[in-house]
């Protein structure tokens, strides 16, 4: 029980569903909440390679007299113990320096801009940094609660894939809950994935906890999307391919990201699996 | 493709995989350019936008200048990029105290343009700082570009803050010392290879747009002994002048930061008391190089009581300026109140002993900037390379030694902190590298943490939990609760000697009874330093590490001591 997600708590009836997402997959995945709710209109990150600056909308900032209740109270009815985030580092007076030794982080789509922004089809820039630089990945959840019965992994062979896979197994195993491996056949092969499958030693794991993998091989791959149940939790690797590949997001996680609605998993390029 | 995949790490290249000083020379090449030129603009835009304004200068409105250009530079800061208002010089510090080096990029460009609003609208500040911060950033995000390790993305921030303080003064040793002796603070030929690199970069770069010029010319000074003497009191002064600085300066920051105002209309207000100040004093007014170059010539016409006044003003307005908000630096100013301090001195000196021949004022000047740069920065050797460079004035070294070292020695005795150190120090983030608190801030409870520890139940009897000792190495044994898992407390050994040889009681007496509940806990995100002084305070040698009331592992005195002296090698190795 000392896996810790790291959700930033907005006081709002958006903020509620967002902290009923976290809670959920804390209680699921076997981690507990470390809540953060923010006194100054922004923070800093600083991961191994980069720092981020994270600038906070206004509505992160209402009625703070009232949000460590809700988020309490929240908390405490789904049967955890509340634990919140007080910084101890400035680099200035109303700057603090918020800790990224946790094992998940739970973001909205868009954490800088106004919350009507939070629609499909929008990760904000600040949420993009997190995921390229956090060695945990990122919960981004969908705007209103939804409880998942499953996890639907996308394969698509690169190394951000095999983690997400590998995550994958993780969630299945503490979780119990079934797991669908999805791929879209493009210019490769089926043999070919199959084979980054062998490469990394995941055949047992493939046959212990993969209830099916699909493979999409015809029409648009966001066509493909609706076999993916609403109620599954999304687990997909970001920044994977190329040479440009620290640069941009990816091509499959931009059309999933804007086409379906569920909880997302991204793992970006620096992730490691903690334990 | 190789080569295309591979042009982002070019640590991994064989020609830089034994050593990778020949990767930093490199790189501090492109960063002392980089930040050189990040100087020279903010330098041609400072001159360009007080040519733009000079036909103002003339209206009786002009203090309202001031005004507005903090206005605009602090909302600038505050609502485009989202900065902090000040210098930026203990951020670096701060992040190259414990972030490695880590700078945000935007750090890169705000502060030349926030200071160029702040000080060409005629703000009492000057350009140096905002290009160290600049400076610093560069070579902090060229670092992460190019993928380098912690240790080499530091010495790439003082390469940055070399070539910005090179260039901007035309000065490369002043440059290097600055980036050693106050951003870095540490003298090692991994770390003054670089900057002494990137100085040369930033110089010429200067050199090529801005010609070679010295900043501060001036006559040949025939320093006799009295002169060597009279210093003495001048470094006394000018520790003076610097602690009424620092205080005045901080002072009005905290009583800026009570005001419940919005940051812009303090800072318009802070411009706005300069600018009248300007009215009466004009030598107050922007970074003030012009007043200084008058000075050293010894050309400066006013009496002392004018001169005294002048240096009591720039202190005033100085501090308005950047304590209500405005962006800039304190070296310009320095040089500036050093200067009108060491004529006053001068002054001093002829109306009290006017039949001693004495060095021309403008020795005196030169000697007072020396002064208040090393008792503000408390860092003499930039003081001193700083003034010899600027003024080339290499014959003035003697007096000029006994200055700053003086003025240093005795700003140190009042403010152990210098005025960039001051806040980091007050919070404990002031962590030089090889230094106890810089070693145990780069260990974390997870990183010593001894997960496999044997846990027990509150009912459990005590003969079961022998047979469990004879079975382990430990000496702690953590209690949880049989029904909730929740820790309960510990037990170590020598709670049990009393029970050991006496075997009646193997059956009677249960653990809930001879655990310790008065138990110190750590928790993981505890610091360790704190962690270490309260095991001294207690006298203990482990602590359990709890989490939401559950025990997940122990740290041990000598663990933590065994991982700090690994990590005390990494620190010094290079």
């Amino acid at each position: 029980m000392d896996h810790q997600l790291f959700h930033i708590f907005r006081n709002n009836p958006l903020g509620r569903e967002t902290l009923l997402q976290s809670i959920y997959f804390c209680s699921k995945v076997g981690a507990s909440p470390v809540i953060y709710i923010p006194k100054h209109a922004k923070f800093l990150m600083y991961f191994e390679n980069d720092v981020v600056q994270i600038d906070l909308d206004n509505s992160y900032l209402t009625s703070p007299e009232t949000a460590l209740k809700h988020a309490t109270e929240l908390v405490e009815q789904g049967g955890m113990k509340a634990r919140f985030l007080e910084p101890k580092h400035y680099t200035a007076s109303t700057l603090p320096d918020i800790q990224t030794n946790f094992d998940f982080m739970c973001c909205p789509r868009s954490i800088s801009d106004l919350s009507s922004k939070i629609g499909l089809g929008y990760i904000g820039p600040r949420v993009r940094r997190i995921v390229e630089s956090a060695r945990f990945p990122i919960l981004i959840t969908s705007p209103v609660y939804k409880k998942w019965q499953s996890i639907a992994v996308f394969f698509g062979g690169s190394t951000n894939a095999v983690n997400a896979l590998k995550l994958g197994f993780r969630i299945s195993r503490v979780s119990g809950l079934p797991l669908d491996v999805y791929t879209r056949v493009e210019k490769n092969s089926r043999e070919s994935y199959e084979k980054v499958i062998k490469d990394e030693n995941l055949e047992d794991e493939m046959g212990l906890y993969v209830n099916k993998w699909h493979f999409f091989e015809k029409g648009l791959f966001e066509d493909n999307l609706y076999e993916v149940p609403h109620d599954a939790l999304v687990v997909l690797g970001a920044y994977g391919h190329g040479l440009i590949k620290t640069f941009v997001f990816g091509g499959k996680m931009e059309k999933i990201q804007s086409t379906i609605s569920n909880n997302l998993l991204i793992v970006g390029p620096y992730y490691t699996s903690t334990r | 493709m190789r080569i295309l995949k591979s042009w982002r790490y070019p640590a991994s290249w064989n020609i830089f995989r034994l050593d990778d000083r020949l990767l930093l020379i490199l790189m501090a090449a492109i960063v002392g350019n980089c930040s050189g030129l990040a100087a020279v603009i903010l330098n041609r835009s400072l001159v360009a936008m007080f040519e733009w304004l000079h036909h103002l200068r003339h209206y009786w409105w002009v203090f309202v200048l001031p005004a507005v250009g903090a206005a605009l530079s602090s909302l600038f800061l505050d609502k485009v990029v989202k900065e902090g208002a000040g210098h930026g010089v203990p951020e670096v510090i701060y992040s190259v105290s414990r972030y490695g080096g880590l700078l945000r990029f935007r750090s890169s460009f705000s502060r030349l343009i926030s200071s160029c609003l702040t000080i060409g609208s005629g703000g009492s500040a000057g350009p140096e700082a905002p290009v160290v911060i600049s400076g610093a950033s560069i070579g902090s995000n060229i670092a992460k570009f190019f993928s380098l390790n912690d240790r080499q993305r530091v010495t790439l921030v003082g390469c940055g803050a070399a070539g910005a303080i090179s260039s901007i003064f035309n000065a490369p040793i002043a440059g290097m010392v600055f980036a050693i002796e106050v951003i870095i603070g540490e003298w090692k030929s991994v770390n003054i290879v670089p900057i002494a690199i990137a100085s040369v970069a930033g110089t010429e770069v200067s050199r090529i747009l801005q010609g070679n010029q010295i900043a501060f010319s001036h006559r040949l000074f025939s320093i006799d002994l009295i002169d060597i003497i009279a210093c003495l009191g001048l470094a006394i002064l000018t520790a003076a002048a610097s602690i009424l600085l620092t205080r005045m300066l901080r002072s009005i920051h905290e009583i800026s930061g009570r005001i419940s105002a919005p940051v812009w209309l303090r800072a318009a207000a802070g411009g706005c008391a300069v600018g009248i100040i300007g009215l009466f004093l004009p030598v107050v007014l922007g970074e003030g190089y012009h007043s200084v170059r008058i000075m050293i010539e010894g050309t400066f016409s006013q009496g002392l009581a004018i001169v005294a006044l002048a240096a009591l003003a720039k202190i005033v307005a100085t501090s308005l300026t950047l304590g209500s908000g405005g962006s800039g630096g304190i070296f310009a100013p320095c040089l500036v109140i050093g200067s009108l301090v060491g004529l006053t001195y001068h002054h001093s000196l002829v109306l009290l002993w006017p039949s001693v021949s004495w060095v021309n004022e403008g020795c005196f000047a030169l000697l007072g900037m020396a002064g208040l740069i090393s008792g503000m920065l408390q860092a003499p050797l930039t003081g001193i390379f700083l003034i010899v460079e600027i003024t080339g004035g290499y014959e003035v070294i003697l007096p000029l030694i006994i200055v700053s070292a003086i003025s240093t020695t005795l700003c140190h005795y009042i403010e152990p902190a210098s005025y960039y150190l001051k806040d980091l120090v007050e919070l404990g983030h002031l962590l030089r590298p090889g230094t106890d608190a810089r070693v145990l801030s780069d260990l974390n409870v997870p990183e010593i943490l001894e997960r496999d520890c044997i846990t027990v139940n509150q009912n459990m009897l005590l003969r079961d939990f022998i047979n469990i000792v004879k079975k382990s190495h430990r000496n702690y044994f953590p209690v949880e609760n049989e029904e909730t898992g929740d820790f309960m407390g510990i037990i170590h050994l020598d709670d049990i000697r009393q029970y050991l040889f006496n075997p009646i009681m193997y059956d009677a007496v249960v653990l809930g009874q001879i655990m310790d509940t008065k138990v110190e806990v750590v928790h993981p995100d505890d610091d360790l330093s704190e962690v270490l002084r309260r095991m001294d305070a207690n006298r203990l040698f482990s602590m359990p590490v709890v989490i939401n009331n559950r025990f997940i592992g122990l740290i041990s005195k000598a663990t933590l001591l065994d991982q700090y002296r690994k990590e005390l090698m990494v620190q010094t190795s290079h």
